[in-house]
């Protein structure tokens, strides 16, 4: 059903181009070719998708190994090892028959890498497996790949410039620099340091009092102390947090329909990941959790403790993926949609494999067997099974406790009392309009009309119900219409409407986890999808890993169905192998992505992708170590963070050096730190908390976003009148929270945070861009959000540093960057300010405050102040990080 | 929310791929509000603030821009304005001359009422006379003078229907091609398949009145689940003129002059303080990219250069024309610079004569129809109307029966999306062409009806593009403006 990833095939084809094998960098002419590292890998994109995978073999053709390919189909054998010419199958490539169809032609080049193969005389680079059955090869060649190995600790090198070596990543960049006849920069000062570390570790910047402290702290503890500090602040997990929903793809929405629904609770799960990487939950038990918190949980979740409540919440991991399968127009597809886009947030999150490839054939560069795809989907299907679907109000789970509940029943019977009363009023107002309604027709109609209105609609005559279609304001009149009658009996029952509501508002306010759960006893089949398409099942697979990633003689660790356990108990064995520390993968992938967090670049710089299209390490050695690291540390991400935090390559200055200008102008040695832009809500965030509006509340419901007048998106909770925005209604000071509780709809992303990059979850972003764009410059000049910020900025620095134009200037640099003006910038601010005031002389400028009132500003001083703070905040200083 | 595309044959196809969220093209393509991202992307790229090309194609995502694609096969129109007339313009009144209902005092059938409490079945002879105009002698309403005088340039049909009794879903059906919400607009479908021709202003914009939002507000314009880039660009009556590229009131001119000077002398020093790094005079780049475009649209929307034979004749020296006129002047000016739709809305319910409409009509047409007129006697004037698409309608007819039978200064229509008319002119529709009938009280069409998917298919049609082809896949389904209904290119009205 991937209809992408079958048009994606001619991309693919192109890109085998690129692969190590075809490249030709590894591949002079005269070097010998090998099946399994030149060939296979072009026939995986061109042929074997129906010569040989998945039982198809057209032709009675399987040219998935060397022997089969001598041995040959019905046309006999496709190759003739030593003789191109006699060889069919480039008689078939090169006559342009295969592949056939509209399938893109295999490139010149790898047709001329085919020749020379057979010319060699068609060799392998080992024995081939005598005997094959109808699913894929998994080769010893795929196994070694570097990222299927098991990371090894390495010791860490030994470096010239020694005494640059704080922790053991410093000496594994600096072996590779020196190799390259390069070296770490200068440290940074400490202006800069805290700065860096703020943003990094918090997403805002220091307050200038905190940036004074570190400076002067004489201490050599200054920086493990602020380290420690800010790893204690609760806005780090709040930080992180961002970084990991981002992995899995949170958001406030369903996406998938036209209506993008909104979420209630998927705020929950944000919430359990802020408060887990503060307390510093290992994150063997954080994935733990997140991939099955239900199954350490006893059913029927009812009357759940908190730490219940909170293992659930940790499934809405598994519960972010866009679910349209409430009111989408074809439920199985959409059904099928929701698995295939968890599988592709759990993989790219936790795997850093492109496993939504081998959805419809096996993956056309990584090992991964169409079959295998299934096995992984296997694991989730118990709590997925799309036979038992459960839609997503279906699958909130309740936070009642039995207190609550009978509070509430309480509650309902007074509330439907006051029901009661108005069905009985409405039904006297109903027959009060009709008397009035028929006392303006002729006599004769009034008792036939009145009958037949007085008649349920089912067992109406014919006759009658011509009469009443004839006297549409006799036939028409409905509760529903009544308004368009009687305004003031509509009213009426309104408000004894709105009396059962205010009652029903005192029950107990029920909340929600957003959670994956099973039912317990239903096992579902998995079967393998032809082609993927859902439509055309086929063989029946069982749960387990991809096996790529499992040891040749390793038992699946995944069972069918626990005994021990309620629930089938595959994704928690599934979690514990992930996690016991010696997957290739699962460590790696994390502090890959830690380690990108600071560096702007992961060591493998494809974090979502450590496969063969994927980039190869930077630092294998180093990735490898802080895998370890992490896992030894007993996965605790605080740890992890100190260690590279206190790293000499962390602590560098921004500056490049003129050889390294010349040897690596990419940075990828880390010959100096990388400047990087402040992303979206460290932006949005670092305005808040500059202009002193920040509101730093934590968790719970998000600030709601809606389209303002001309279709923008903005803070604000909805409020249409057929479609017309209505008065703003006052967020009181939520307006300022921080980002993370910001309403993510998928369909309405805030205008601000989007122009600078924050994603669309589609399902998930392992990897944000970085975009310089005009949109940019044009919302830092013009947007409202920026110019009434600059406005509170400006009420800040005088209030701070009174009405001085010296002083205020001084103000202002310190709280935007950290720093103090120099003389020349003093001079240019100064005069800045006098000239800007002359020309605001006479205009008046409109604020927005957080009352949603707006304020008129005429000072011409205040105004220039203003302006002066939006040159701050709009100006590379502030955007990016040093 | 998008999934991939796929076009016809014919069509020239775009990158395929999975889709994915965080490349840079992609982002590049996706600007919140979305002014000529075909300039910036080129731009950007001709200036190097890009960096060199990924190593690898990009498997994850596709892009989408506004760079001018080719229709699929030859098209008669390049650009399009519609002057969305909101509320139901009274076709009895104004278009479709029904002599029966001075005739007869009831109306004989099933009325489809929409406020069946104030619902009459005495029927409203219209108030007005018609006349018939041009030399085609199409029969028009005297509240119509001015269209009057262009009736040989407009193809009227007569037989609007959308079958849905509301405002807000017959607007939808009309502008999105469906009755359910979250649809892309006609707008975002023609500059999703053809692009823009225009570098510096944005390919779709909506001209809003002074007033309140039409009913359904912001989702006139939206793109739905067509990449963001095809949501048409509000232009206020107000500064900022254009929200995030013009700055509000008090910074325009000298102020925001004098505050980007600050700013690039700060950000200069600061890029000699970091030399080598390469994001920093990209980004000061950007800026001066950014003042270039807030001037393109400047310029584009100041009229002062106009003659004052082109002011007067969109009655902008007349205060009842003058919002509306500047507003159909602009989208002229628009047009010739290159963008692709513009759509014109009048405020609020204004064509929604349920009561009083003795009053309330000629005052709507004393606002509208000069000015609509001159639109098309101008660009034709221009050489333009040949290649643009004029519309001018609104999401219902009105019924010819009286709401509020309360007396003369009382009476009104209540809604009819049974049968109702809409005009067009220029961009390949026939002169002077009157097409369909309703019924002989004029509340159902009952002769050639057009449906708004039939409206739909013509328009795509004229502008090169089959609505079978033109599509966008979403959820392993392809979706089309015309939405898989039947319909068909209304031939007879095209020249």
């Amino acid at each position: 059903m991937n209809c992408s990833c079958r048009l994606l095939w001619s991309v693919l084809a192109l890109l085998v181009l690129l692969t190590p094998a075809v490249r030709g960098e590894e591949a002079p002419n005269k070097k010998r070719l090998t099946f399994e590292h030149d060939i296979r890998p072009i026939l995986k994109v061109h042929c074997t998708h129906c010569h040989g995978e998945a039982g198809e073999k057209e032709g009675g053709l399987d040219l998935r190994l060397r022997w089969l390919m001598v041995q040959g189909g019905d046309s006999g054998p496709a190759i003739e090892p030593g003789d191109p010419e006699a060889s069919y199958l480039i008689e078939r490539i090169e006559a342009g028959e295969m592949p056939p169809g509209d399938a893109p032609r295999m490139p010149k080049e790898q047709v001329a890498l085919l020749r020379r193969w057979i010319a060699q005389g068609a060799p392998t680079a080992g024995p081939e497996p005598k005997e094959v059955g109808p699913g894929p090869i998994i080769t010893e060649a795929e196994r070694q790949f570097w990222a299927f190995r098991p990371p090894r600790r390495p010791k860490p090198p030994r470096v010239k410039a020694a005494h640059r070596v704080r922790t053991p990543i410093d000496a594994f960049v600096l072996a590779r620099l020196e190799q390259a006849g390069l070296t770490f920069a200068p440290d940074a000062d400490r202006r800069t340091l805290i700065r860096r570390l703020y943003f990094d570790l918090l997403g805002l910047p220091p307050r200038p009092e905190e940036v004074k402290r570190f400076v002067e702290d004489p201490s050599p503890q200054a920086y493990r102390r602020l380290v420690d500090r800010l790893l204690a602040s609760p806005q780090y997990g709040e930080r992180w947090a961002r970084h990991w929903l981002d992995v899995a793809g949170y958001a406030d929405s369903e996406g998938y329909t036209n209506e993008d629904p909104v979420r209630p609770w998927a705020w929950k799960y944000r919430d359990y990941v802020i408060r887990s990487l503060n307390q510093d939950k290992p994150l063997d038990q954080f994935i733990v959790e997140q991939l099955a918190g239900d199954e350490l949980v006893q059913p029927p979740y009812k009357d759940l403790s908190s730490r219940e409540a909170e293992l659930l919440a940790a499934t809405g991991f598994l519960r972010m993926a866009p679910d349209g399968t409430a009111r989408a127009p074809d439920p199985p597809l959409a059904r099928n949609a929701v698995i295939s886009e968890t599988i592709k947030i759990v993989s790219s999150a936790l795997l850093g494999l492109t496993v939504g490839c081998a959805e419809c054939h096996d993956h056309k560069y990584d090992p991964i067997p169409q079959e295998d795809y299934y096995r992984l989907r296997a694991i989730f299907e118990p709590a997925y099974d799309p036979k038992h679907w459960r839609t997503p109000p279906q699958r909130l789970i309740s936070l009642y406790t039995q207190a609550d509940r009978e509070k509430a029943q309480q509650i309902e019977q007074q509330a439907k009392q006051l029901d009661r009363k108005r069905l009985q009023r409405q039904k006297e107002l109903i027959q009060q309009t009709l008397e009035r309604e028929l006392a303006k027709l002729p006599e004769e109609l009034r008792e036939p009309l009145r009958t037949a209105y007085n008649t349920p609609a089912a067992k109406r005559t014919k006759e009658q119900k011509e009469l009443l279609k004839k006297y549409p304001k006799v036939g028409r009149l409905t509760p529903g219409s009544l308004y368009l009658y009687d305004r003031k009996a509509a009213d009426e029952l309104k408000k004894l409407a709105e009396q059962a509501k205010k009652i029903r508002d005192t029950k107990p306010k029920e909340e929600f986890v957003r959670a994956l759960t099973e039912v317990p006893g239903q096992v579902p089949q998995t079967v393998v999808f032809y082609r993927g398409d859902y439509r055309q099942p086929r063989q029946a697979v069982r749960p387990g890993p991809l096996r790529v990633l499992l040891p040749g003689d390793a038992p699946n660790p995944v069972p069918v169905d626990d005994p021990k356990l309620p629930t089938t108990g595959r994704r928690l064995a599934y979690a514990r192998w992930l996690t016991s520390g010696r997957h290739p993968l699962v460590a790696r992938v994390l502090v890959n992505r830690v380690w990108m967090h600071y560096f702007g670049r992961g060591i493998v710089a494809t974090p979502e992708d450590f496969g063969h299209l994927g980039a190869r390490p930077s630092h294998p050695e180093l990735l490898d170590f802080l895998a370890d690291e992490l896992v030894r540390s007993g996965w605790s991400l605080k740890r992890l963070h100190r260690l590279i935090v206190t790293s000499t390559v962390y602590r560098q200055q921004s500056r490049i050096s003129p050889q390294a200008q010349r040897i690596d102008p990419d940075n990828r040695l880390l010959s100096h730190m990388p400047l990087r832009r402040l992303d979206a809500e460290a932006l949005r965030d670092g305005v808040l908390a500059v202009s002193g509006k920040l509101n730093l509340e934590m968790f719970g419901e998000p600030v709601p976003v809606m389209a303002d007048r001309v279709g923008q998106f903005v803070l604000g909770i909805e409020n249409l009148n057929a479609g017309r925005p209505g008065p703003r209604i006052p967020l009181h000071g939520r307006e300022y929270r921080r980002s993370v509780y910001v309403q993510a709809r998928r369909s309405r992303p805030l205008a601000v945070l989007k122009a600078f990059d924050y994603p669309a979850m589609e399902p998930n972003c392992p990897r944000r861009a970085s975009s310089t764009v005009s949109t940019q410059a044009l919302m830092l000049m013009n947007n409202e959000f920026l110019i009434n910020h600059a406005h509170f900025f400006a009420q800040r620095v005088e209030r701070e540093a009174g009405a001085e134009p010296q002083d205020q200037v001084k103000r202002a640099w310190l709280l935007a960057y950290g720093r103090e003006p120099d003389a020349q910038e003093t001079a240019w601010a100064v005069e800045f300010l006098r000239r800007q005031a002359e020309v605001l002389r006479g205009r008046k400028a409109q604020v927005r405050t957080s009352d949603s009132k707006v304020h008129t500003i005429t000072d011409p001083k205040q105004m220039a102040l203003a302006s002066l703070c939006q040159v701050l905040l709009g100006s590379n200083e502030f955007l990016y990080v040093d | 929310m998008h999934s991939n595309t796929t076009r016809a044959a014919g069509v020239p196809g775009r990158r395929a791929g999975h889709p994915g969220c965080c490349t840079r093209r992609h982002f590049l393509a996706s600007g919140v509000w979305n002014l000529a991202s075909l300039g910036l992307v080129w731009l950007l790229q001709e200036e190097g603030l890009l960096p060199a090309a990924p190593s690898r194609p990009e498997l994850k995502t596709k892009s989408y821009d506004l760079r001018p694609k080719p229709p699929e096969f030859r098209p008669r129109a390049r650009a399009m304005i519609s002057l969305w007339m909101q509320g139901g313009p009274s076709h009895l009144d104004l278009f479709d001359p029904k002599p029966a209902l001075a005739k007869y005092k009831e109306y004989p059938g099933e009325v489809k009422y929409d406020d069946p409490a104030h619902a009459s079945r005495r029927l409203l002879p219209s108030p007005w006379k018609f006349r018939r105009c041009g030399e085609s002698g199409m029969e028009l309403s005297e509240l119509l003078p001015h269209l009057g005088q262009v009736a040989d340039e407009i193809t009227l049909i007569r037989s609007m229907v959308t079958g849905v009794n509301n405002h807000g879903q017959s607007i939808r059906a009309l502008q999105t091609g469906a009755v359910v919400p979250g649809r892309p607009t006609l707008g975002s479908w023609l500059t999703y398949g053809l692009g823009s021709m225009s570098q510096s202003l944005p390919a779709f914009v909506a001209l809003i009145d002074p007033g309140q939002l039409p009913v359904l507000g912001v989702e006139n314009w939206s793109n739905g689940w067509l990449p963001s880039l095809y949501q048409g660009t509000v232009i206020q009556p107000r500064e900022p003129r254009i929200p995030n590229l013009h700055p509000p009131a008090h910074l325009k001119g000298k102020p925001q002059q004098q505050a980007l000077e600050l700013l690039g002398r700060l950000n200069q020093r600061h890029m000699e303080q970091h030399p080598g790094h390469l994001d920093l005079p990209a980004r000061v780049a950007s800026y001066e990219l950014a003042a270039r475009m807030q001037l393109a649209a400047h310029e584009a929307l100041d009229i002062s250069k106009e003659s004052k034979a082109t002011l007067k004749l969109y009655g902008i020296d007349d205060p009842a024309t003058r919002d509306f006129g500047t507003r159909c002047l602009i989208a002229r000016r628009l047009i010739e610079r290159g963008v692709r739709f513009v759509q014109v809305y009048t405020q609020n319910q204004f064509w929604d004569h349920h009561r009083g409409i003795r009053k309330s009509l000629p005052a709507a047409c004393r606002k509208v129809d000069r000015p609509s007129a001159a639109l098309v006697l101008d660009l034709k004037a221009r050489g333009l109307l040949d290649t643009t698409v004029v519309h001018w309608g609104g999401e219902m007819g009105r019924l010819p029966v009286i709401q509020y039978d309360e007396g003369p200064d009382r009476v009104g229509r209540d809604h009819n999306t049974y049968g109702f008319s809409m005009w067009l002119a220029g961009g390949g529709f026939r002169g002077g062409c009157v097409y369909g009938a309703t019924d002989e009280f004029g509340h159902k069409a009952v002769e050639n009806k057009v449906t708004h998917h039939d409206y739909h298919a013509t328009l795509l049609h004229l502008f090169g593009l089959d609505h079978q082809h033109l599509s966008f896949e979403r959820n392993a389904r392809k979706e089309t403006l015309t939405d898989g209904k039947p319909c068909r290119v209304v031939k007879e009205i095209l020249a």
